[in-house]
This record gives structure tokens, C-alpha cells and sequence, in this order.
């Protein structure tokens, strides 16, 4: 009896001892704040799993500027966020590289990033519409959208979608594989995606959409690679560990069967639904951290990021599109080829998601939940 | 040394440990308890309220209980078998079914993921627990379960991992028990059945050893999360909805929803732990004490060597538990290869292994990470081992001092961080760090300190039977040789207690190899990436890049060889004999 009563007050001891985290202080101004860490002349860069940034992409920096790096990785663009606000009165990286536009409002706004000096040029238009300032830059870009597997179709004699009204009918019943909003950037932006696609509708509305999609059995994952892996048939899950395959639709990039005929010598069976406003423009940042010891490091490594000689090698090294004005995929094995782009993207702005991202999240738990 | 100061010294470390192994936990539920207003008890009752957190629960006590159960099916025949005739080389068995509880669960995720896949030996077979298929999917259509093939996976892997614990708690007691007890009993009225010989001879011997190995696997199963996450992806366990949300979980103004999560889960997670966990202890010291109380007549030479049956069930464990390993080993050199033509298929080759090792996928090279993970054990094993020896001596003092109830209580604290989320450990090591001292996180050896704390509870476990089994007279005989003080403490001490000693090391290095749950969130504060955490960052790579997933797969083969060789090397070291589990 008395050990059990020592076992219930071990528990109850956690409960007054919560006093022991003070609140976390306040940068309303959003001004510049005191490095962090110490400027041990390392640059730190906080960033998710790029493959763009190898260690020889990081060594030539090194040997032209004589400034050591040092990565910091995390999951994916939430996890760089989350990072961010977690280490927010320590600062422990320079530069944040990673953040997309249905993150960065957010950093804008917990003022996490400071003012860069870099001065890049070049930069196209569709990169730079989102968001101008001089808290974060684009290094690149992609749309987001639902590929299908052509050859599933096509065997079940099924039409391509004409509306996103059709994948709630009962031949598509548990056949589409969505990452979740809640844990997973390409989820998030395609959320923001069908907000967008059912301003434009006259009848339903997103989140009753996405409450039939769900009463329609679609699968919701974690994180992207879930879906594209384990799920959807049309790309190279089935050439790994763990494939279902039980999903003919899925949210990738719109080029994202231009990457599976790269890898693949030029063949694929997947591809994209092209449907006005059902696709989001991803714009990727790289930003300077509030609190970073590295200032000038970091203003040096922007201006490497979006250099000629590495920006435009984006699509090879991060599968993604260079953001320099004039650039495109290449053609080999029919990478250009097969990636398609949406003649019409959202046109969601800054303010708009900085403003509704959040609702949007609770209404999406809560219209998933309902089904 | 005097006894006073000899407590001082246990005190000093009882406390430095519970505050290593408490404060973290705390340090995150204050922050979580900061972020939602909510105290833990409030938390408690809102379980039922937070997102996807009921079906986490359901689903977790199903799995554990489940894997606990087929544990005890699958592990209670080798063991016997194994027990009860004389093997040529026991001691290769014992250490070949005790390696999967020692192996990262990423590696053995993916090797069961290769066995269930398409063209994998079950699939063959005509069992396709993957995509539900044939057999499978008429047991989903009949019985209306969601995904019977994955549950079934992820229990068989659960067994697979725990089946060591089953080896180790009753082998060495049917192969202690004389024969002549079987004997005897058989000439009585109530040992003339099998049944009658199980209920009045063989239950009251192996039951405290058979339920302290279950309890132990539902220990295990119930904070599963690598296994969960790719073996049963339509389903979470409270650890791998934790980890899910963990990463935004504790940030103030900011998706609080995932704080409440995290907070509610893991008060619950604790709370059954904690009953799982005297429940345990509780079992464990009722098996030392019949253990001890049976002779050392060996079953194993009375009986001769085994029967084709006793041959049948071990080797077929012994098949159970290699063919992940070796799944895992044959896939580094799969390598898919595209045509435009005939599409893509799979070739063997070596591109795999030379990627891993270049690090041209990953953070680094497999060389440097190997570097990364061994010198965090090894600096894991210098804190932990004498951290768990001094808890161990503290416990078993307070044991011969007849004061039972305090040894239990400090027995049950140690085991506290086992019942801790590896997500609220690396959060609240985070929490803390960046309160006390943010400095600490450019030091290279923070993620030592989360090692530390989940390894030491795996120290006491295999020291305390061990100081347990040492009779005071040895140390009287020592002292009558005229030795000094070392030599006594030598000779009549640790000579007897080495061997548990070094298994008890090359467990902590081999749990600190393949730790995965904290260094998975700690990592986000530097950039030291161990073996285990580029194996499962290849892994969550996009793989257009057909070299990721052999190269992936190259580098859990070397951490697995690692292991392997560790464990093999470690069971030299143990007493025949030795029968206080791990």
C-alpha cells in the first residue's frame, strides 16, 4: 500500500513542479536579436533533407568563401518551422533553408527571421510574386497537384477526373492517398489548393469535399512519402519495401513524372491531373534566423544558393525547378517532357494564408473527423 | 570504505540518476502544461477528446497484448526444447535467438518489410500480409477487420524482437530443473497426467519466468514505434502518434492542438507503463527466488540430445529469427534499373554499398557514422554501466538489509525511463538544455545524455540477479587469504559478477548503436547523425533515386553486423546457467 501511494506521489510531484519553464520572452518589435550561440565562424544551416545541398555543393562554398558549414536536418519544411520556434530564445542555426509559402507567414510573423543583405538577381516572377521582402528569398520552386496512374486507368476503363467532385464517386473509392495537412507540406499545400479550387465552385464548399473524399475511404498519411511510396501504383513504390499499392491518385509535383522517366530511362506511367486552381504554386525559401552568429556567412551563402552554377542545377539535385529567370527542366530521358505544368495555379496570397492557415487546419481535423 | 561512505556514494548516484532520468520528462510536461493551460490530471481526462488518441489506444493495447501472447506461443517451445536436452553448442543458440532484441528497429522493420513484400518468402507462400490479398483479404472480407495482414505483421515482428526475453527467463530454468523431480511427481496421483504434471510442477516453476518475459514483451510492444510506423501504416500506437505531432508539440501560441496530443498520450503511456512495470518487477524477483530455489541437476544430460521434434522447433526458430536479417542483407544489392521499353526491374550489383559509403545520399558516409555511433556507446557505456551498478548494489543492499519495500520502490524508479515516451525524453532534454545551458548544444556528446537514460534501466536488469546470486561466504573465504582490499573485492566479489558485467556492457552499446526514438528528435539540435538515424533518413528519402533504398539497406547491414558481432562476443562472457533474464 505505502509503495503505491510513493508510486502516485512520484506522479503527482511532475504537477507543481511545472513552474520550472518561465515564459518565453516576447519580440513584438520583431527586432534583431543577440546571436543565439557562440560565432565559432561555422555557418549553421538549419534545413530538411535537400538533396541539392551535398557535401560538395557545401565544400566549394567552403573553399571560396573559407567559411566551414555545418547542417542541421530536420523532417521537412514543418520540422525547420517548428525548430525555429522551438530554439526560439537561443537561436541555434544561421540560416534556414527550406521553408515553403504555407510556412513562411508564420515565421514572418513569430519574427524569426531577420533582414538579408544578399543581392541575387534574376529571379523570375512566378518565384518572386508570393513574397517580396527582404526576411526570406526564393531558391526554388514547383507545383503541387494530384498525379494518377494512367496504366490503372486506363485498365479499369475509367475517365480522367474532370472535377475534383468526381474522385468523391464510388469507382474511386479508396483509390487516392493524401498526405495529411496536419504533418506534411505537400499535404498542406494541397489543402490550400482545393480552398482555392472551391472558391471558384458554385456549389459545395472545400471542407464538405473533403469530408466525402473521406466517407469515400481515401487514405490520409503522415508525410508525402507514405503516399507516393507505399501507396499510389503509377510511380517507383512498387520497387520498394512496404508497397501497397492500393491508391491509382495521389498528391506529388506536377513534374513529378518528369522525375520517374529521369531515373527511369525515360519511362513512367504516372502523370498529372490538370485542373484549373487544383494545383499550388510551392515557392521554397531560404531566409536568415533571427538570433543567428553568422550573419555575413549566411548572406554569402544565399548568394551561392542562387548563383547560376547552383541554381540551375535544382531540377537534377533537388528535383525541383531553378527560380532564375529563363531556366527549365532538362530533356534528358524525358524529364521536360513528361512534367507537366498547370495552365492555372492558385493564386492564394501571403496575407491570405497568413490569415486563415491555422482555421483552415482545425476545419480540416474537424471535417476529416466527421466522416 | 566505510558504510557511510559507501551510501554516500549510492545516494549521490540514485539521485543524479532519478533527476537525469525524471527531470527531462518534466521539463516537458511543464512546457506542454505551459502551451495548453492543461495539468497533467486535466490532460488525463481529456484524452478522450484529443485527435485520433482513443483508436491509438485501443490499437496499442490490441498490438501489445497480442505480441506479448504469440511472444509466449512462439518463444516457450525453443525454450523448452533448448532447455530441456543437451545441444551441442547452447550457448550459439542462446545468443543467436537474444540478437533481434538488441537490433535497431528500423533494421528489423525493413527486414520483415522485404519478407511480407511481393517476391518476399511469405508472399511466396501464399501469405500476402502487405496488400491483403488472396487468404488475408477473405479474412478482412469475412470478418470486417481492417488490415489483418499488417496486424499480423507487426505482432510476428514484436515476437521476433522479444523472443531473447522468453530464452532468457525460462531456458535456463527447465534446463536447472532436475529430472528427478519429474520422476517423483509422476509416481503421485496428481503428476499421473500431463495436465496434472503441468498445474502442480511445471506451471509453479516457469509461471513467474514465463509471465515476467510477457510482461516485459508487452513493455516493449506497447512503446514500439519504428516497427508500427512501417509494418501497420493505416494505424498509430501512442509512441508513433507522439512522434507524429512531437515535432510541433511544446511550441507556446503555436498549433496547440499537437501539444495536447503529446501531453494527453503520454500521461496515459505512463500510467500503464508504470502498472506494467511493478507488475514486472514484481514477477521478476518471485522468478529469482523459485529460480533459486530449484537444483543445478542438469535436464539437459539426463535427457541426451534432442529429438527430431525438439530439432524441428529450434532450427525453425533459428530460421525465424535470420531471414529478416538476411532479407535485409540481400536488398543492398537489389538495385531497380529503368528501360523505356520493358519498363523497370530489379539487378544485383554493388552501387548500393558504394553510395552508402561515399555519403554521396546521406548526410555522411556509412564510415563516419559507424565512427558517430561508436563513440556515442562507447561514452554511453562509460555513464551508464557504473550508474546501473551502483542503482543495482543499492537495490540488492537495501534487499539484505530486509527492507524489501524501499528496494522495490527504487527497483520500479529505475525502470521510470522505460515508461517515458522516447519523444517526451528528447523534447524535454531539449527544453532543458536550451533553460540551462543552450551552449551544450554545439557540444558533440549531448546525445549521450538521452542514450544514458534509456540505457541504464537494461543495466540494473542484468546486474541485479547477478549481485543477487553472490553468496556472502565467498567474500568471507577471500578475506581469510590474507589479499588487500582490491584483490578481496576481486576474488570474492567481481570474479563472480564479471560476466554479467560485460553483458550488461554490450547491451548498452548495442541499445545505444540502434537508438532510435530520442537521437530521431535530439538530432534536430545538431548534426552529428548516428548509423541508425541515416539508415531511417535514407529511408524517408523520396527514392526517384533508384541507389537510396540498397544504399539504405547496406548501411542497416552494417549496423547490424555491428550488433551481431557484439552480442556474440558479449555471450562468451555469460554464466552457464545464468538465468536472470536479458
Amino acid at each position: 500500500m505505502k509503495l503505491n501511494a510513493l508510486l502516485l506521489m512520484c506522479v503527482l510531484l511532475f504537477a507543481p513542479l511545472t513552474g520550472c519553464l518561465e515564459q518565453t520572452e516576447s519580440n513584438d518589435d520583431c527586432s534583431v536579436l543577440p546571436a543565439g550561440h557562440a560565432d565559432d565562424g561555422v555557418l549553421r544551416i538549419l534545413t530538411y533533407d535537400i538533396t541539392a545541398l551535398s557535401e560538395t555543393v557545401t565544400d566549394e562554398f567552403t573553399n571560396q568563401t573559407g567559411i566551414p558549414v555545418e547542417m542541421i536536418k530536420v523532417d521537412d519544411a514543418g520540422g525547420i518551422l517548428d525548430q525555429m520556434m522551438l530554439t526560439k530564445s537561443a537561436q541555434q542555426a544561421d540560416l534556414m533553408i527550406g521553408l515553403d509559402n504555407t510556412y513562411l507567414p508564420t515565421a514572418i510573423e513569430n519574427c524569426l527571421l531577420q533582414p538579408h543583405a544578399a543581392t541575387p538577381v534574376n529571379i523570375a516572377s512566378s518565384a518572386s510574386a508570393f513574397y517580396a521582402g527582404d526576411q526570406a528569398i526564393p531558391f526554388d520552386q514547383g507545383d503541387v497537384c494530384l498525379n494518377y496512374d494512367e496504366d490503372a486507368l486506363s485498365e479499369a476503363n475509367m475517365t480522367v477526373p474532370t472535377h475534383l467532385h468526381n474522385l468523391t464517386e464510388e469507382e474511386w473509392k479508396g483509390k487516392i492517398a493524401f498526405p495529411s495537412p496536419v504533418t506534411s507540406s505537400p499535404g498542406r499545400a494541397f489543402l490550400v489548393a482545393t480552398m482555392e479550387y472551391f472558391s471558384y465552385e458554385t456549389e459545395g464548399d472545400a471542407m464538405a469535399w473533403w469530408t466525402d473524399m473521406l466517407a469515400n475511404d481515401a487514405i490520409i498519411t503522415t508525410g508525402w512519402t507514405e503516399a507516393y511510396e507505399t501507396h499510389y501504383t503509377g510511380g517507383y513504390g512498387e520497387y520498394t519495401e512496404g508497397y501497397i499499392g492500393d491508391a491509382w491518385m495521389t498528391v506529388s509535383y506536377c513534374h513529378s513524372p518528369g522525375v520517374e522517366a529521369f531515373y527511369a530511362e525515360n519511362y513512367t506511367h504516372s502523370t498529372s491531373l490538370m485542373l484549373d486552381h487544383s494545383s499550388f504554386h510551392q515557392v521554397e525559401y531560404t531566409g536568415i534566423i533571427n538570433g543567428a552568429a553568422q550573419v555575413n556567412g549566411a548572406n554569402l551563402f544565399i548568394d551561392y544558393l542562387l548563383s547560376t552554377d547552383v541554381n540551375t542545377n535544382m531540377p537534377e539535385n533537388n528535383l525541383m525547378y531553378s527560380v532564375l529567370e529563363g531556366t527549365d527542366l532538362p530533356e534528358t530521358n524525358g524529364y521536360r517532357h513528361h512534367a507537366d505544368v498547370p495552365s492555372v495555379v492558385t493564386t492564394m496570397t501571403y496575407e491570405e494564408i497568413d490569415a486563415n492557415m491555422d482555421a483552415w487546419l482545425d476545419a480540416w481535423k474537424a471535417a476529416t473527423q466527421q466522416a | 570504505m566505510t558504510p557511510t561512505s559507501k551510501w554516500a556514494i549510492r545516494g549521490i548516484s540514485i539521485l543524479a540518476y532519478l533527476s537525469l532520468a525524471s527531470l527531462p520528462f518534466i521539463y516537458a510536461l511543464a512546457r506542454l502544461q505551459q502551451v495548453t493551460g492543461h495539468t497533467p490530471w486535466e490532460a488525463l481526462w481529456r484524452f478522450s477528446d484529443v485527435y485520433g488518441a482513443t483508436e491509438a489506444l485501443h490499437y496499442t493495447l490490441l498490438e501489445a497484448t497480442a505480441s506479448a501472447a504469440l511472444t509466449v506461443v512462439i518463444g516457450l517451445p525453443i525454450a523448452w526444447c533448448l532447455g530441456r536436452y543437451q545441444w551441442r553448442r547452447p550457448a550459439f543458440f542462446r545468443a543467436l535467438f537474444s540478437v533481434p532484441f538488441v537490433m535497431p528497429a528500423i533494421v528489423a522493420a525493413m527486414g520483415f518489410l522485404l519478407l511480407v513484400d511481393d517476391g518476399g518468402l511469405l508472399h511466396t507462400l501464399g501469405i500476402d500480409l502487405r496488400k491483403e490479398t488472396g487468404l488475408i483479404g477473405d479474412l478482412a472480407a469475412r470478418t470486417g477487420w481492417d488490415h489483418p495482414g499488417h496486424f499480423i505483421a507487426l505482432i510476428f515482428a514484436h515476437a521476433w524482437f522479444n523472443l531473447s526475453l522468453m530464452i532468457r527467463f525460462v531456458e535456463p530454468t527447465v534446463a536447472r530443473l532436475d529430472p528427478a523431480w519429474e520422476e517423483q511427481i509422476g509416481l503421485l496421483g496428481q503428476g499421473k497426467t500431463r495436465l496434472g504434471r503441468f498445474r502442480h510442477l511445471w506451471w509453479p516453476i516457469l509461471g513467474p519466468a514465463v509471465l515476467c518475459a510477457a510482461s516485459l514483451s508487452f513493455l516493449f510492444s506497447f512503446t514500439s514505434f519504428a516497427l508500427v510506423k512501417w509494418l501497420a501504416p493505416f494505424n498509430n500506437t501512442l509512441e508513433s502518434l507522439m512522434a507524429s505531432y512531437g515535432g510541433s508539440a511544446g511550441i507556446e501560441n503555436y498549433r496547440v492542438d499537437t501539444s495536447e496530443i503529446v501531453m494527453s498520450a503520454s500521461m496515459v503511456q505512463f500510467l500503464i507503463l508504470l502498472a506494467a512495470l511493478y507488475l514486472t518487477s514484481t514477477l521478476q524477483q518471485r522468478h529469482s527466488t523459485r529460480f533459486s530455489l530449484i537444483s543445478e541437476g542438469g535436464a539437459r544430460s539426463a535427457r541426451g540430445p534432442p529429438n527430431w521434434r525438439a530439432r524441428l522447433i529450434v532450427y525453425s526458430g533459428a530460421g525465424f529469427t535470420l531471414a529478416p536479417m538476411l532479407a535485409a542483407f540481400f536488398a543492398s544489392f537489389r538495385v531497380r534499373e529503368g528501360s523505356f521499353t520493358s519498363g523497370m526491374a530489379p539487378q544485383w550489383s554493388v552501387e548500393g554499398w558504394r553510395a552508402a559509403w561515399s555519403g554521396d545520399l546521406s548526410t555522411m558516409g556509412v564510415g563516419e557514422a559507424l565512427g558517430n555511433s561508436l563513440l556515442y556507446a562507447f561514452c554511453t557505456l562509460c555513464i551508464a554501466l557504473p550508474t546501473g551498478w551502483m542503482l543495482a548494489s543499492s537495490i540488492h543492499a537495501l534487499e539484505l538489509q530486509h527492507r524489501p519495500r524501499m528496494a522495490k520502490a527504487l527497483d520500479v524508479l529505475t525502470l521510470l525511463p522505460l515508461a517515458v515516451s522516447a519523444v517526451m525524453v528528447g523534447l524535454g532534454v531539449l527544453l532543458g538544455v536550451l533553460k540551462t545551458m543552450p551552449a551544450l548544444f554545439q557540444w558533440s556528446f549531448l546525445p549521450v545524455l538521452p542514450h544514458v537514460i534509456l540505457t541504464v534501466p537494461f543495466v540494473v536488469r542484468v546486474m541485479l540477479p547477478a549481485m543477487r546470486a553472490v553468496e556472502p561466504e565467498w567474500k568471507e573465504q577471500a578475506l581469510v587469504l590474507n589479499l588487500n582490499p582490491l584483490q578481496t573485492w576481486y576474488h570474492g566479489y567481481f570474479s563472480f559478477i564479471r560476466g554479467p558485467a560485460v553483458v550488461a556492457s554490450s547491451l548498452t552499446v548495442a541499445f545505444s548503436l540502434g537508438e532510435f526514438g530520442a537521437s530521431w528528435l535530439i538530432v534536430r539540435a545538431g548534426s552529428w547523425d548516428t548509423l541508425s538515424v541515416v539508415v531511417d533518413q535514407l529511408m524517408s528519402r523520396p527514392k526517384f533515386d533508384p541507389l537510396i533504398q540498397p544504399a539504405a539497406m547496406a548501411a542497416a547491414t552494417v549496423l547490424m553486423a555491428i550488433t551481431f558481432l557484439l552480442f556474440f562476443m558479449a555471450e562468451r562472457f555469460r554464466p552457464e546457467g545464468d538465468g536472470g533474464g536479458f
